[in-house]
């Protein structure tokens, strides 16, 4: 152990350190600023920069001891006492913070950039940030607000106040672009992720992973490790039996491996112990004695039958690898394959992707009197609690989940996880508080991401250009357990029949097990791949019949409130102002086959649902709960069981309520996702939340405004239809009555104390009554268009997107500043599984499990996004908004694909476009056409 | 029992030597850090005592020295670019030392520590438990090369952006190793063993580089990559022709060591490119395929050529 002396935002610190610590692990573990984030610890992702006597840093591979006598200045250092810095100011303001794990490595990089050039054009911001992965906002955001920044300081223009403001707009609140409720916190590094929290006496955990992806575990040698001086326990499957999963019909998965393991990473072995060091080095004195069973990593051979003794899962209800089978057809397909003047017929080959959210899992559990509480960042607290009460058998009264601040999530946190289990159990067997957090391989490793995908797919369309039949056959890759797999596999099919009008319409579907870390929900769940067949076989249909793409697609297009084929109920629907939003913005008449060679721009449409109609557990409860309590103070307190992630869902809810209630944001306070506090609601998935949660506090704020109105009717003898709420007041038509906010409350609450009121939701009875019905059925779908510019390289295949030009309908955009960074997030995420994001195996281990190698696109490679939010007011969702978390990833991958085909000619059948591949192809076209000549 | 731990900070380069001495087989220098800090959060590098030469003022410094242009091994990749000298003479050094990794990792990283970057490997650049499960490779003490399953040689890839600039520009090193002070050309430290890419001793420290001056170079670099920045290569190209016609090829990320082909510029092109392809051993251990790096060698020097005008 060392000294060093450090001083670090002019506060001066003696440390004892380790020598070899970093000063990442100083700073947040010892010091507890932990508004340095870790999100690699590879120096790969920009969160953890400091400045180190002025020059920014990646503390996650800065020794401590270098930095000895050094001044240090972290995020907490940069506002001026509680007075943000302009730049600061300038990323709340525009929109830059979303989750916010990445924002303070953003604001140190750009601030270290700006000292050395003031006066930077946009490719240079994108140059200096291209060390700073975000995977929320698409970079858009934040080089808006360094730029806004830029010219402010050189006084170009006088401040920028927020977004200008629609002048049609009838709504105070709803409609206006503002930044989220706890953005300063976000932007000061003072905000706290789960790793933050730090709970006085905890344990770390660490675990023994599996190194075969399919044995047998004879035995387990954990004498070694017991008998390290600091380990205080070190346990094995056999201690928690209880299968879970996040589906009621898939219970195949337990907190460890018990008796088999079934892929490379699952957790065979847990260790707490008093450090992190400790527990790591006690995980390698763990002996583990296996006998390999022959794996399964191919989809295909997955279906084959296999012997009882090499099943993935012994529940598979033949003796093959196959989780979930499922067939729908509608219409006659074989008529309209008849009818189809034109037919296509494609193969597709999907890998499978990671979530990439810039905070790794991380929690921690203890328990008291009350029973468990964990602090995890998750998606779902509600399932969580659940499954944690069913695995560590206890009522679901001593179980509490709460949710802090969650760095991203995308699906990837929507499961409840073996770690979670593990803390919990460790914790209640030692009574002391235990905590984990994961490193970004464990992230890898954990995966429930976007699953493998192997597809053919057939589509006729008829001269005319109506498109007569659509067939489906679909494999997907699930991996070693079930997670989501049988939504996923119902998704990939009935996600097809819209945004088209297609009678004729089936698919079958079928979800294996492999010995693969799982796959689950991710962003555009379950529809992203099959979107992707569909709309570059429209692209090829339309060039059959020489019509343009565009042209076909408005052909064909579902009207606003019609049934699909298979009876999914379209309310609104803004495909045709998107598309041709798009069309407009691209300049797509002037550009379309009129590029010049290597140049091309390919459109594409899609569609989404806003929020799963049906819920996982069949039972009576609401969806979303929303309770509001005001007391003399006369600020309403809004509690919800709603996970913000990132995407802004407390802010949404407040805007909500001060739109009902006519207030301001100051009068709101939100508290969100602590399941003994707050009431259920399902989680952020299936992009439900604006939607059901929304509708639940519109009615909550509805019901409390009752409530008022009735007190102030009846103290002041007025008709409750004379009184208005606005700007903070209550009055009448007729100015008699003329209320402050508190007033008001001081009236409504005498003799009846705090105002307390409910508002839930559920959806309305949908869909057919067949089975399978309910897949994909929603009380609203979102629609959105997107074109795409690219330039592709001839000699090498490799492929540059130049331009995105996105168009989504969201309904009504309640806070359009955050739909468009869902929007520009979106088009981002895509833009990666387009182009370079792919999880690579070899022999079912992961070869790429960090950020070098999984490519999320940098600031550099991320062209510039032109985002236009389409409204439509769904008459259903609060304030007519819908989805636009989810929906807007579907059309950019295949718009990418399509504009390859404008600039090269050739057509792409398999994620991510690499540029081997299109070289291959460019080559065998070349090739053909010679021998044409 | 965690092993002891030592992290040293010598004021001198003898000082340096001395604290290397006194742990031989059990340190590893530190300049910049953003190689070995990375490998050592792998487990790749494991070293109980680390000795940050970072502080060594003898090892910093750009000037002209005779026919030379003498750069300090400390010297930041990022901060390059703000040298005159190296703008006029030998402005393809920048271009790599901007291609490499982020802008900020180039505010640590230092030219002689890419230099020395341990070579990389899809197989070898993982934690220490992956590697358990793939089978250790020869890299880590292993038995064979699990990227070519099963070979007895190592093709870990020389993944430095700036050796293969400076090898083109003819570039030397000024080297301290056991038999005292050494000026070497910089492609002769390479071994194009994988397992032990460079013919150094372990206490050997790299103190300045040498570019010539007034040979007029111009000069073609390429990296391949499929992202525009945080990325380490999976070829890069460098070319320089003197003033007298002289022509120098080097590649890295497509063999354990520089791929070097000299020539002039009066020779035949494709019998250039033919022997830079046939020098490179890559193997399947890249992001990218074997196939498509060689195949992209020929596609890189023929832009090359095209832009040298030869």
């Amino acid at each position: 152990m060392e000294i060093i002396s450090l001083t670090v935002n002019n506060k001066k610190y003696d440390v004892i350190v380790n020598p070899h610590d970093t000063l990442a692990k100083v700073l947040r573990d010892k010091i507890n600023l932990t508004g340095t984030k870790v999100g690699c610890e590879q120096a790969s992702c920009g969160a953890c920069t400091v400045f180190v006597d002025g020059k920014a840093v990646q503390s996650c591979i800065t020794p401590a001891m270098r930095v000895d006598g050094s001044v240090i200045t972290t995020i907490e250092g940069i506002a001026d006492q509680n007075k943000l810095h302009n730049l600061q100011e300038k990323f709340v303001e525009k929109g830059a913070i979303q989750c916010g794990y990445c924002t303070p490595g953003m604001i140190m990089t750009s601030l270290d950039f700006l000292e050395e050039n003031p006066n930077p054009s946009t490719e240079e911001i994108k140059e200096a940030l291209s060390g700073n992965l975000c995977r929320c906002t698409g970079y858009v955001k934040i080089i808006d607000a360094v730029e806004a920044y830029v010219k402010e300081e050189k006084n170009l223009h006088p401040p920028i106040g927020h977004l200008p403001k629609k002048e049609d707009n009838k709504f105070k609140m709803v409609g206006h672009g503002r930044p989220y409720i706890e953005a300063t916190k976000k932007v000061q590094g003072s905000a706290d992720y789960a790793d933050d929290i730090q709970i006085k006496n905890a344990l770390f955990t660490k675990f023994v992973r599996s190194t075969h992806a399919h044995a047998k575990i004879n035995s387990i040698d954990t004498r070694k490790a017991e008998e390290l001086t600091g380990v205080r326990a070190v346990i094995t499957g056999k201690e928690l039996p209880v299968k879970f999963g996040v589906l009621p019909i898939s219970q195949d998965e337990t907190a460890m491996a018990v008796e088999k393991t079934r892929y490379i990473g699952e957790i065979v072995v847990a260790i707490a112990a008093d450090t992190e060091e400790i527990a790591t080095q006690a995980c390698k004195l763990i002996e583990v004695d296996y006998t390999p069973i022959r794996p399964f990593f191919d989809m295909k051979e997955a279906c084959e039958d296999v012997g009882t003794d090499e099943q993935i899962h012994g529940h598979c209800k033949f003796n093959n690898n196959i989780h979930k089978k499922a067939e729908l057809r509608f219409g006659d397909q074989q008529d309209g394959l008849a009818k189809a003047d034109h037919k296509v017929k494609v193969d597709f080959d999907f890998q499978g992707i990671n979530h990439g959210f810039t905070e790794p899992h991380a929690a921690t559990a203890w328990w008291d009197e009350n029973g468990l509480t964990i602090i995890t960042a998750t998606q779902v607290p509600h399932y969580l609690h659940r499954y944690l009460a069913k695995v560590l058998e206890v009522p679901m009264n001593r179980v509490r989940v709460i949710k802090p601040t969650v760095g991203g999530g995308f699906g990837g946190k929507s499961d409840p996880f073996p770690h979670e289990i593990i803390i919990s159990h460790l914790s209640r067997i030692l009574g002391q508080p235990v905590k984990i957090r994961f490193n970004r391989e464990e992230v890898f490793l954990t995966n429930h991401g976007r699953h493998p995908t192997k597809m053919s797919m057939e589509m006729g369309v008829s001269n005319d250009g109506d498109f007569e039949v659509l067939d489906a056959d679909i494999i997907i890759d699930g991996g070693a357990y079930g997670s989501f797999g049988v939504v996923t596999s119902y998704y990939n099919g009935v996600l097809l029949q819209a945004p088209y009008k297609i009678d004729n319409f089936g698919f079958r579907t079928r979800r294996v097990y492999t010995n693969k870390p799982q796959c689950g929900a991710m962003r555009g769940h379950g529809a992203v791949n099959s979107r992707y067949a569909i709309e570059t076989i429209i692209d090829r249909l339309a060039e059959k019949i020489k019509m343009d793409p565009c042209e076909l697609r408005l052909k064909n297009f579902l009207d606003e409130k019609s049934l699909t084929v298979g009876q999914y109920r379209i309310t609104s629907n803004g495909s045709v102002e998107s598309l041709k939003a798009v069309m407009e913005r691209s300049k797509w008449g002037e550009k379309y086959k009129k590029l010049p060679k290597g140049h091309g721009i390919g459109v594409a449409c899609g569609f989404f649902i806003s929020g799963s109609a049906l819920p996982i557990h069949w039972n009576q409860y609401p969806q979303s709960v929303v309770h509001l309590k005001v007391d003399l103070d006369g600020r309403v307190l809004i509690t919800s069981g709603a996970s913000d992630i990132g995407q802004g869902s407390d802010t949404m809810l407040a805007i909500i309520v001060a739109e009902v209630l006519g207030l301001s944001m100051d009068n709101i306070f939100v508290v969100a996702a602590d399941t003994t506090l707050t009431p259920i609601d399902l989680g952020s998935y299936s992009s439900r939340v604006t939607f059901m949660a929304g509708n639940a506090a519109k009615t909550a704020a509805e019901n409390l405004k009752n409530q008022i109105l009735d007190a102030i009717s009846i103290l002041h003898n007025v008709d409750i239809s004379e009184l208005n709420f606005q700007n903070e007041r209550v009055f009448s038509n007729d100015g008699k009555i003329d209320l402050t906010w508190s007033e008001a409350i001081e009236n409504s609450t005498r003799k009846v104390g705090a105002l307390k009121s409910s508002g839930a939701y559920n959806s309305p009875k949908l869909g057919g009554n067949f089975k399978g019905a309910g897949a994909g059925l929603s009380p609203s779908y979102s629609f959105g268009a997107v074109i795409t510019e690219v330039k592709v390289d001839e000699e090498t295949g490799h492929v540059k997107v130049l331009d995105i030009w996105g168009a989504h309908d969201a309904g009504k955009a309640l806070n359009p500043l955050a739909v468009e960074g869902q929007l520009e997030g979106s088009w981002h995420m895509g833009l990666g599984q387009a182009i370079s994001e792919q999880m690579k195996f070899r022999d079912g281990l992961l070869v790429n499990g960090n950020l070098v190698d999984y490519k999320i696109p940098t600031s550099k490679d991320t062209p510039p996004i032109h985002t236009n939010i389409i409204e439509t007011i769904d008459p259903e969702g609060p304030f007519g908004a819908k989805e636009c978390g989810e929906g807007a990833i579907h059309p950019i991958i295949p718009a990418v694909a399509n504009a390859i085909y404008d600039a090269v000619g050739i057509r792409v059948t398999s994620l991510p476009i690499n540029s081997e591949e299109v070289l291959t192809a460019i080559k065998v076209k070349n090739k053909n056409l010679e021998t044409v000549n | 029992m965690l092993a002891e731990k030592t992290y040293l900070i010598p004021t001198s380069i003898n000082e340096a030597i001395v604290f290397a001495k006194q742990n031989l087989g059990s340190f590893k220098y530190l300049a910049g850090g953003t190689d070995v800090m990375v490998n050592r959060f792998q487990g790749n590098e494991e070293s109980p005592c680390l000795i940050d030469i970072s502080k060594l003022s003898d090892l910093k410094g750009i000037q002209k020295e005779g026919d030379f242009l003498r750069i300090g091994t400390l010297e930041i990749l990022e901060e390059l670019k703000f040298n005159k000298s190296i703008e006029n003479e030998f402005p393809m050094l920048i271009e790599a030392a901007l291609a490499v990794g982020t802008p900020l990792l180039r505010k640590t990283a230092t030219i002689g520590g890419n230099i020395l970057c341990e070579n990389r490997c899809l197989f070898y650049n993982q934690s220490e438990w992956w590697r358990e499960s793939v089978g250790y490779c020869l890299k880590c003490d292993g038995d064979i090369c699990i990227a070519t399953q099963g070979k007895n040689a190592c093709f870990s890839e020389l993944v430095s952006d700036t050796a293969p600039a400076l090898i083109a520009m003819d570039a030397e090193i000024e080297v301290l190793d056991i038999d005292g002070i050494n000026r070497v050309k910089l492609e002769d430290i390479y071994t194009g063993d994988g397992v032990t890419p460079r013919n150094l001793s372990e206490t050997a420290i790299l103190i300045a580089i040498y570019l010539p001056l007034n040979r007029e170079f111009k000069t073609a670099f390429h990296k391949l990559r499929e992202r525009e920045s945080l990325e380490f290569t999976s070829l890069t190209s460098a070319i320089a022709i003197d003033k007298n016609g002289k022509l120098k090829i080097a590649l890295a990320g497509v063999d354990p060591k520089p791929v070097v082909v000299k020539g002039t510029i009066n020779d035949d092109k494709t019998t250039l490119i033919k022997q830079a392809i046939k020098g490179s051993r890559a193997v399947d251990n890249d992001m990218y395929s074997r196939k498509y790096r060689r195949e992209m060698i020929s596609v890189y020097l023929n832009r090359s050529f095209k832009k040298l005008k030869i």
